[in-house]
């Protein structure tokens, strides 16, 4: 084949082109040139047949008409859609994109624990995870709650089938974080700045309660700790998290393994603590926390005279909820799984 | 436990201007959070959460008592006055023998005669059902009023129905039965503590509930009240074990105030003279048989001021000890009778001091001090990119619960009182529940992809199990190669793991499911972001996909290497698609030294066709 040929073929293709009135004729000159069984494609045929001499020669010219005739019917295909720059019609320009499927993180298991853990990490507190099924003497024993201990009721602890051990007595769903506390402070690492967010059990299961469920617990141990830095570690945490302007308060509690303890409220999102019809007192509860007691301390190997300590602890999942003012009437929902549910976070 | 308190029963103890709204919110703030303010008959009546530790403060006195320390002296005045005791004789006797001294440190009792069982008056009958009680005659009143008034629990029993005026104090034996006040016949387990009169009959279920054989009636014209402090432990065991939480239970096992024990047996004295018209007719009993030793503690002011993170004057630390009922003695503390079990190293004391000194009253201040050296577990950060990873390949993230039911997989540990057979044993694998995770949501859509990331239990000798992460998946309407895909591209282009670095297995379930469990600890030991920088070549590379007819028995790494051995200049090798035994592969060459040409790569192409068929009988599809 010589170079007339395609010179002449190129200039036929030109012709051809100026005939086109319509998409559908558009549409016809593709298929007559770069169809199946389109000109070009014949041509591509021969290819295979012709002397090694000129097949380099041929194929670059080939080549060359093809893109040549692509990009003219490209060119005229968005002249039939005048005024638009990048080629897409009015029409197109209206219609939504074409996504590609999102899926979606669990509200509490991922995204709650995030926010938390990023609060947290510019004061120091280092994300841990603790045994989610551990020994009694962690969940109870080392926090200054003997074996037969009255305060140990207020657990509705699971139970693991399991021999006993000697030392650390029963097998159990760890009831709450603090189980990590001795745990962490046996890590002989002071000072201590631990963010604990684990999976804890308890035999409970209603509109408010699901039986295993996430808590995050902070504990700090150092050199003159007070319940002026807990108050400021807490105040950090209501503002960023709840929003700035808000606030913790500290009440008098009692727990075994703190002294003095704490209940600690946030002020509410409504009022700012003035008192509303949502939170009645101005102040709504969100967990428990206290200095650490001396026994705990000395459970975990820790000199109660040199360093001391406090602890703070809450679920995750209230807190979440309480935060983003998601009315979600039945705890129950959060480990149910109903996509319908968590498509929506 | 939550009490009640109703404003016009505490004014008997009390006189102030404070209104009760600021009283409440003071009791909130210092001592006892007030959880609800209801109206009741023109009554403001507090329901107050009252903590474990503080036995003391489940009466009405022993609020007004706390509410002492909370108020200036000037706006309060406290107004409890002791029952005195009064002259006794009488013929009424009653024997009593005390099998073991331990089970009960104080009996106290007396017998009144000459009384006359009616209705209380209205006063007090308003009173109990304001504190939730039910009122039921005059005598049976008073001792539930004075359990509510004072915090002491009592007892009164019909005289002349203790045979042989007799009373043996002792350990249940197994299998004893009685009847308790409210009809129930109980069978007693061994170790309760329980009352046997003269004629071996039970007549008590100590700390618990009186037996329905010695109980009050109209008739009743003698009463043996009855007011004791009893082995916390036990009452706590058999309240535990019986099922059966009264009032005064909760109170014997919190602990009783050992000193308040003949003050509340005078008053019962007192208001069953007034109310009863009854007469002492027998000696006081009075048996201590285990007297609570008295207590001193160090008041560490420098530790005070530690805690509180500001300067609580020594005076102003001592005034509140001493509002409190505490007794200074130099650098240490007296605890008052009623808070003996509660105070007993220097911090309860700086706890005390702190909380009416007013938590709010304390600074807030961040931490300053050394940063923990600890660094964060690798295992959060890949966690992380994982989820990410996953969720914008379109998978839901899932929360089940740490058990299931038991036949998830082998070696469940089992919970010994699981909830529901659902959730009876922990779980091994995550899988059996993403599956039923698929099966809830059939119709969400045609294709579902789930992924849980969580522990599973596995059980060691000797020792806590064992708790891995573990990353579950499962998927529906998933193509294989597509879900492969998204696993491998996970791992070895996002985690940058060595490619086949992590073995996993995608099995195939019923209804076309798909799931792979992954073992994340290793996940997160080998990921990295480590790279490794190849200098770009100034030559350029050329692609072509080939299309391969593979026979059975052929796997895809045997082609893959057959065809890497073939040339280094193979940059690099590519699975593009299979139809039927069809498979289409891209290749890209490239020599580092020279500008590679098509005639080189004819020559590669020509031995990696001469490779595979020789070494496994794979041909080019023509």
């Amino acid at each position: 084949m010589d170079q007339s040929k395609f010179e002449n073929l190129a200039k036929e293709f030109m012709e051809d082109l100026k005939k086109v009135s319509s998409l559908d004729d558009l549409e016809s000159l593709r298929v007559k040139y770069l169809g199946k069984k389109g000109i070009l494609a014949g041509l591509f045929g021969e290819f295979a047949q012709i002397s090694p001499e000129i097949k380099k020669d041929f194929g670059r010219k080939l080549n060359q008409l093809k893109n040549n005739i692509e990009s003219k019917l490209s060119e005229l295909h968005s002249e039939f859609f005048a005024g638009t720059e990048i080629g897409v019609s009015q029409f197109e320009k209206t219609l939504p994109g074409k996504k590609p499927q999102i899926g979606h993180l669990h509200p509490i298991i991922t995204q709650a624990i995030r926010e938390i853990v990023e609060i947290f990490k510019p004061l120091g507190f280092t994300q841990v995870r603790h045994p989610e099924v551990d020994w009694d003497y962690f969940a109870f024993e080392s926090l200054n709650m003997p074996k037969t201990h009255p305060a140990r009721d207020e657990w509705e602890t699971f139970f693991v089938k399991a021999p006993e051990n000697k030392e650390y007595g029963k097998l159990v769903v760890s009831p709450h974080t603090s189980s990590g506390q001795v745990r962490e402070m046996l890590k002989n690492q002071l000072p201590i700045r631990m963010l604990n967010i684990s999976r804890c059990g308890r035999r409970q299961i209603d509109v408010n309660h699901i039986p295993f469920f996430f808590q995050f617990e902070g504990l700090a141990i150092d050199k003159n700790l007070s319940i002026a830095n807990l108050r400021g570690v807490l105040d950090y945490f209501a503002q960023k998290f709840f929003g700035p302007g808000r606030k913790t308060r500290l009440r008098p509690f009692h727990f075994r393994f703190t002294e003095p303890s704490f209940e600690v409220d946030v002020s509410c999102g409504l009022c700012q603590g003035a008192g509303c019809r949502f939170c009645k007192e101005g102040w709504v509860e969100i967990g428990g926390a206290g200095m650490v007691h001396p026994n705990v301390l000395k459970a975990g190997k820790v000199d109660p005279k040199i360093y001391n300590g406090f602890a703070f602890g809450w679920g995750v999942e209230r807190t979440y909820m309480m935060k983003a003012g998601l009315k979600i009437d039945d705890m129950r929902y959060l480990g149910e799984n109903n996509l319908k549910f968590l498509s929506q976070f | 436990m939550n009490i009640f308190i109703p404003q016009s029963w505490l004014k008997d103890y009390i006189e102030t201007d404070v209104s009760p709204v600021e009283l409440a919110k003071k009791m909130s703030a210092h001592a006892f959070n007030v959880e609800r303010t209801n109206e009741i008959k023109g009554d403001i009546v507090w329901e107050a959460e009252i903590t474990t530790n503080r036995s003391d403060a489940l009466s009405i006195m022993g609020i007004a008592r706390e509410l002492k320390s909370l108020l200036p002296k000037k706006d309060y005045k406290f107004k409890y006055k002791e029952s005195k005791a009064q002259k006794t004789s009488g013929k009424d006797k009653l024997e009593v023998e005390i099998r073991d001294k331990n089970l009960v440190p104080r009996f106290s009792a007396i017998v009144l005669d000459e009384v006359q069982i009616k209705e209380s008056p209205e006063w007090m009958r308003d009173r109990l059902e304001k504190v939730g009680t039910r009122p039921l005659n005059n005598v049976i009143d008073i001792t539930n009023y004075l359990m509510f008034d004072l915090g002491q629990p009592m007892h009164a029993f019909d005289y002349d129905k203790i045979k042989s005026g007799k009373m043996i104090l002792r350990d249940s034996r197994a299998g004893e039965k009685v009847i308790t006040l409210d009809g129930m016949e109980r069978e007693l387990p061994q170790g309760m503590i329980v009352i046997e009169d003269g004629e071996g009959r039970l007549i008590d279920l100590c700390g618990i509930m009186g037996a329905k054989n010695s109980e009050i009636d109209e008739n009743t014209k003698k009463v043996l009240l009855f007011v004791q402090v009893y082995d916390p432990m036990k009452i706590r065991r058999a309240s535990m074990t019986l099922g059966h939480r009264t009032e005064a239970a909760t109170r014997f096992e919190k602990g009783i105030d050992f000193e308040g024990v003949l003050p509340a047996l005078w008053k019962a004295v007192e208001m069953s003279q007034e109310l009863a018209g009854g007469k002492i007719s027998s000696d006081l009993i009075d048996i201590v048989n285990i007297k609570p030793r008295s207590k001193e503690v160090e008041i560490d002011y420098e530790k005070i001021n530690l805690l509180a993170g500001v300067e609580i004057e020594k005076s102003r630390a001592d005034e509140i000890l001493e509002s409190l009922g505490f007794e200074i003695k130099g650098k240490k503390a007296k605890v008052p009778s009623w808070r003996l079990n509660d105070i007993d190293i220097p911090e309860d004391l700086a706890e005390e001091v702190i909380r009416i000194y007013g938590y709010h009253n304390l600074p807030s201040k961040l931490l300053a001090g050394e940063i923990p050296r600890l660094q964060p577990e690798k295992i959060f950060y890949w966690e992380g990119i994982a989820k990410n990873f996953l969720k914008h390949n379109g998978f839901f993230e899932c929360y089940n619960y740490s058990a299931s039911s038991c036949n998830a997989g082998e070696n469940q540990l089992e919970l010994l009182n699981p909830l529901t057979e659902k959730i009876a044993c922990l779980r091994v694998s995550l899988i059996p529940q993403l599956t039923e995770v698929l099966d809830k949501n059939k119709g969400y859509a045609e294709k579902i992809k789930v992924f849980e990331l969580a522990a599973v239990y596995l059980p060691r000798q000797n020792d806590i199990p064992d708790q891995p992460s573990r990353l579950g998946i499962a998927v529906k309407g998933v193509e294989y190669l597509e879900l492969k895909g998204i696993i491998e591209a996970m791992l070895y282009n996002e985690m940058n793991i060595a490619q086949g670095a992590v073995d996993f297995e995608i099995s195939k379930g019923e209804n076309g499911y798909l799931t792979a469990e992954l073992d994340f600890e290793k996940i997160s030991q080998l990921a990295n972001n480590d790279k490794i920088y190849i200098p770009i070549s100034q030559f350029n590379s050329i692609k072509e996909d080939l299309t391969l007819v593979v026979p059975e028995n052929v796997e895809y790494p045997q082609i893959k290497k057959a065809i890497l051995a073939v040339d280094p200049r193979i940059k690099s090798l590519d699975f593009k698609d299979i139809y039927k035994n069809a498979l289409t592969l891209s290749i890209e060459y490239l020599d580092r030294q020279k500008q590679i040409s098509s005639d080189d790569t004819q020559k590669i192409r020509q031995n990696i066709f001469a490779n595979l068929e020789k070494d496994l009988g794979v041909r080019l599809k023509k």
